[in-house]
């Protein structure tokens, strides 16, 4: 693997880890280290492991077998704030039952920081304005999270993860209902921040191309136990997509930019397909 | 397109101790002022100077005459504990409110959802069918509020173990609320077989009672607990309401935390319904209006929500001693009668 010296501390690491869904075995054995200043995107078809894998690494579950290792020390054996210092998880949804403000609900993330009775002190509130900034949610800091739209929401719970401060964030789809601009800027964001020493990114992402031009590596899942880990170009190819999805998709270059496509389907193939609805 | 300024509005800011301070102390206000009026109105009323009098440690009955001994008489053996036992139930049951609305992540939840009070009435019926003394009854009613906690507490076990980020409050809003049928149909058959001259005090109790309540201790003792179980863990419940995921990942231990509070809930509830019998809407709509006005801040809104129900139940049952006296009405009927009109009017207001 090339490490630039600069990236070389290992952050997290994965020991022979083994993810089951019922008898299915979705990540067998599967060991890598993952280091400090890489951007990471966690590929697969749906229900491959893509969630189970990002709780696994954020110590939300088990897994079935082997372990995970943060700065050399097993997540069992870390104690709770600490970790959430540590790491932050932004899981793919989160509910919104009462009224709360942007900034309140951003705010919430500071949780691990927070000491004595639990109130929020001014270094609390200058991160959650800042995450806000970042995002370029400033203008929505007072407005009722129940208000928002799908996309909004999804910005939101990114600002509250950054605002956690923790130099490990590990994202599940943090693009979904985003759209194409805000999606870019979030990359940009999320770039941006890891420039900083020692932080890294792990996120789920169903867009390819976007994956690879801002993720650093790409893990592709194939949800039968294989796993392909390594700098992004290496892994998101057309021949592993294309297993990987069981879809054949063909890399189209214009210029330096570069774009994985779905194969237009053969003449024989969509009038298979056309049959196949007529008949329904 | 964006309705608001691209700066934040020097107005927004979060709940802080200095503000929640602030509500709790406006909040204990109104209890003194509406705990003096419960003391000094009724059949018989006293000026405010009497009844502190009568209040006083150092009243001496032989130098004050007649009159005043029997002030002091009214308002320690019958408004004090009474007044006592109405704002103890309220905190109680708006805090159970409070805490179960969390918990199921429902704003719909309120005490009786989970069917402690089902427990409480039935086996609190079957305890005046039999012609139990009035301690028998409470007691049979803590004891069939305990036997509803523990029912559900075992089959929705898995739902509240389960260490795993999924939503598992479905599952158990649906077993509690099942349960509570169960124990509805149960009443309704009780109520059935009951003698006649037991049906009156049976459906006082349904309804809810402060009519000679002498002891309110063990209603004031689980207000105590509830309040040092649970404010601690108010950060955490704010927390807890974005899910279980994104508690665990913020170092929530979710299990034992939703074990606490369905626990502190349930105690809460239980008491209540062991003093009064079943008041509705406190546990319903007192969170909500201190939520409309304040925030979702659990940290301000349970120590709020406990005063709020304090006052709404204290007021609710002066209001039940004063509109038909001499005579009285159960507090549960006055509660409803405001609490309807009220909620309603919260689900169906223009959202704003």
């Amino acid at each position: 693997m090339m490490h630039t010296a600069s990236h070389a501390e290992p952050v997290l690491s994965a020991q022979r880890v083994t993810l089951r869904a019922g008898t299915r075995t979705l990540l067998d054995a599967f060991t890598h280290t993952f280091y400090a200043g890489e951007i990471w995107c966690v590929a697969g078809p749906n229900g491959a492991g893509k969630t189970t894998l990002l709780s696994t690494l954020a110590g939300l579950r088990q897994a079935f077998a082997g372990h995970v290792e943060l700065d050399g020390k097993r997540l069992a054996d870390w104690h709770a704030q600490q970790l959430a210092q540590r790491r932050a998880l932004m899981p793919q949804s989160a509910p919104d039952t009462f009224s709360a403000s942007v900034l309140d609900i951003v705010m919430l993330n500071r949780f691990p920081h927070l000491t004595g009775w639990g109130w929020e002190r001014e270094a609390d509130r200058a991160a959650a304005r800042a995450a806000l900034d970042l995002l370029g949610l400033t203008g929505l800091a007072a407005r009722d999270v129940l208000s928002l739209s799908g996309g909004e929401r999804q910005r939101v719970a990114l600002a509250a993860v950054l605002c956690q401060q923790a130099p490990l964030l590990l994202l599940d789809e943090p693009l979904s209902h985003l759209d194409l601009h805000h999606q870019i800027e979030c990359l940009e964001a999320l770039s941006e921040w890891t420039r900083e020493p020692r932080r890294s990114v792990l996120f789920s992402c169903h867009d390819l191309n976007l994956a690879r031009r801002f993720a650093t590596h790409a893990l592709l899942l194939d949800g039968n136990g294989a796993a392909y880990a390594g700098p992004v170009r290496d892994v998101l190819t057309p021949a592993l997509t294309s297993r990987v999805f069981g879809y054949p998709l063909i890399l189209i270059r214009d210029g330096d930019h570069e774009a994985l496509i779905p194969a237009p389907r053969s003449r024989h193939e969509s009038a298979l397909a056309h049959d196949a609805t007529a008949r329904r | 397109m964006n309705r608001y300024p691209a700066s934040l509005p020097a107005t927004l800011h979060a709940m802080s101790a200095k503000r929640a301070a602030a509500i709790w102390l406006v909040l204990a206000l109104a209890a003194l002022v509406v705990l003096m009026a419960s003391l000094a109105l009724g059949s018989v009323s006293l000026a405010p100077s009497s009844v502190i009098e009568a209040l006083s440690p150092l009243h001496a009955p032989a130098s004050q005459g007649a009159s005043a001994d029997l002030a002091a008489e009214i308002v320690r053996t019958l408004r004090l504990p009474r007044a006592l036992a109405g704002f103890a139930c309220g905190a109680l049951l708006a805090m159970a409110g409070a805490l179960l609305q969390v918990l199921l992540r429902n704003p719909l939840a309120e005490p009786y959802v989970l069917g402690v009070s089902g427990g409480a009435a039935s086996f609190a019926l079957v305890a005046m069918i039999a012609g139990c003394a009035w301690w028998l009854v409470d007691v049979s009613a803590f004891a069939g509020a305990f036997v509803s906690i523990l029912l559900v507490l075992g089959l929705a076990r898995r739902e509240l173990w389960r260490g795993e980020p999924q939503d598992t409050s479905p599952r158990l809003l649906l077993t509690g609320a099942v349960i509570a049928a169960g124990w509805g149909a149960l009443i309704t058959l009780l109520l059935n077989v009951a003698p006649d001259n037991r049906l009156r005090g049976m459906l006082f109790w349904l309804t809810g009672d402060l009519n000679g309540n002498a002891m309110p201790w063990t209603a004031l003792a689980a207000l105590v607990v509830v309040l040092v179980a649970i404010v601690p863990a108010a950060p955490r419940l704010n927390v807890l309401l974005r899910g279980d995921a994104v508690a665990q990942a913020l170092g929530v231990a979710v299990v034992p935390l939703r074990l606490r509070v369905y626990l502190a809930a349930s105690l809460a509830a239980a008491a209540a319904v062991t003093t009064a019998g079943t008041i509705g809407f406190i546990g319903l709509v007192v969170p909500h209006v201190l939520r409309l006005a304040f925030g979702n801040d659990q940290r301000m809104l349970l120590p709020a929500a406990a005063l709020g129900g304090g006052v709404a139940v204290m007021g609710a049952d002066l209001i039940a001693r004063l509109v038909i006296a001499p005579a009285q009405l159960p507090v549960g009927v006055i509660t409803a009668i405001i609490g309807v009109p009220v909620f309603l009017w919260m689900l169906l207001r223009a959202p704003r």
